[in-house]
C-alpha cells in the first residue's frame, strides 16, 4: 500500500526507511513519523514525550491521532495475522520479490 | 465516563471515543465463548504480558491455563507464532475459543497502544456483566490455507471469521483508526496525515512487529 499510494500521489519514497534508520524515506516528515513509532512500540517515556512532541510540532494534534490511529491498528492486525497463520500469497510474494529484498523483510522467518 | 483522555497531548475525535466505548462494553458482556469475566480476565493477562509480566495477574482465576497461555503470548509475542503451537492450543480449547482470545487481545493492543501514542493512561478494565456465552457456531468455516479455519479464503480480512462477532468486532477497529476496508482503496486519502504517511507508519509498525502485513 505504501508502495502503490506514493506511485499514484508521485511522492518520492525510498522503502530502504522502512527497516534502515540511517536511511531518509524522502516522504514528508517521514523521519519524524519513524521516531514516533519506534518510541510509541519500543521507547520509554521520555522518549515517547519528545516523539510526541516533534509529532504535534510538525503535524499538529490530528497528526498525533491518526499517526497512533494507525500504530494501534497495526498492533491489533500483526497480532491477527500472525496468530491466525494468514499466508502470503504467491502472487505477493512474486509481485513484491523486488522491493521485499529492497527493505529487507524476507528475514522474518514465518513468511 | 470511559475514555475521556485526561492529559492526554492531543484532543480524540469522537468516532474514536465511541469505538473504545463499544469495545469496552463487549469486553464487559458474555461474547460468542467466553462470559464477560473470562473476557475480562483475557484481557488482563493480554495487558500484563506487554507490559513484560507473565502468567496471570492476581485474581484472574476464571480461565484455563491454555487460555492464559494464548493471550499472553498473543499479546506480547506474537511473531512468535507457529502453526504447532496454534494446534496445541486448539486441543485445549478448540478453535473457536482460541479465536475469541485472539479477538479480544489484539483489540485491547490496539486501544492500549492509542493511549500509549497520545500520552493518555491506559483505562481500566470494565465491570464484567452477567450472562452467558451463546455459543453461535458458524457453519461455513472449514480449514483452509491459514492456521485457523474460516470462511472463505484464507485473508486478513477473514481471519476471525470462525466467530462472527470478533470479526465484526475487528472491522469495526479498522476504520476510526485506520480506513475502512473499502476506504483502503483510495491511495490518495489525505486526513490529519498523507495516505504515505499512513502507510510508512503502518509499514514500521508491521516491521518493528516482524510481520510481513
Amino acid at each position: 500500500m505504501l508502495r502503490a499510494s506514493a506511485q499514484i500521489t508521485t511522492v518520492p519514497f525510498d522503502p530502504r526507511g522502512i527497516t534502515d534508520r540511517s536511511v531518509d524515506p524522502l516522504i514528508p516528515k517521514g523521519g519524524i513519523l519513524l521516531d514516533f513509532v519506534d518510541a510509541v512500540l519500543s521507547g520509554e517515556e521520555p522518549a515517547r514525550q519528545t516523539s510526541r512532541a516533534a509529532v504535534l510540532d510538525e503535524l499538529g494534534p490530528t497528526g498525533l491521532v491518526d499517526a497512533s490511529g494507525v500504530i494501534a491498528n497495526f498492533e491489533m492486525m500483526n497480532r491477527i495475522a500472525d496468530a491466525t497463520g494468514i499466508p502470503v500469497g504467491q502472487g505477493t510474494l512474486k509481485r513484491t520479490a523486488e522491493w521485499r529484498e529492497l527493505v529487507g523483510i524476507d528475514q522474518f522467518n514465518h513468511l | 465516563m470511559s475514555f475521556d483522555f485526561a492529559g492526554s497531548a492531543a484532543e480524540v475525535r469522537m468516532d474514536i471515543r465511541r469505538l473504545f466505548r463499544r469495545e469496552w462494553d463487549r469486553l464487559a458482556l458474555a461474547g460468542t465463548w467466553w462470559n464477560g469475566t473470562e473476557r475480562g480476565d483475557i484481557a488482563r493477562v493480554a495487558r500484563r504480558s506487554r507490559s513484560g509480566g507473565s502468567g496471570a495477574p492476581p485474581g484472574t482465576s476464571s480461565v484455563p491455563g491454555a487460555a492464559i497461555e494464548a493471550a499472553g503470548r498473543v499479546g506480547s509475542a506474537p511473531a512468535g507464532i507457529r502453526r504447532e503451537w496454534v494446534e496445541g492450543i486448539a486441543r485445549d480449547l478448540g478453535f473457536p475459543r482460541y479465536i475469541e482470545i485472539v479477538g479480544i487481545t489484539s483489540r485491547l493492543a490496539a486501544v492500549d497502544t492509542f493511549h500509549t501514542g497520545i500520552g493518555a493512561e491506559f483505562e481500566p478494565f470494565p465491570e464484567p456483566e452477567p450472562g452467558e456465552p451463546s455459543h453461535a457456531e458458524e457453519p461455513f468455516a472449514r480449514p483452509g490455507a491459514g492456521w485457523v479455519p474460516m470462511v472463505g479464503g484464507a485473508s486478513i480480512t477473514q481471519a476471525l471469521s470462525l466467530v462472527n462477532a470478533e470479526s465484526t468486532a475487528q472491522e469495526d477497529m479498522h476504520g476510526p483508526l485506520y480506513l475502512t476496508y473499502e476506504g483502503m482503496a483510495h491511495l490518495d486519502y489525505v486526513g490529519g496525515l498523507s495516505r504515505a504517511q499512513m502507510e510508512l507508519v503502518a509499514a514500521r509498525t508491521s516491521a518493528i512487529n516482524e510481520c510481513f502485513y
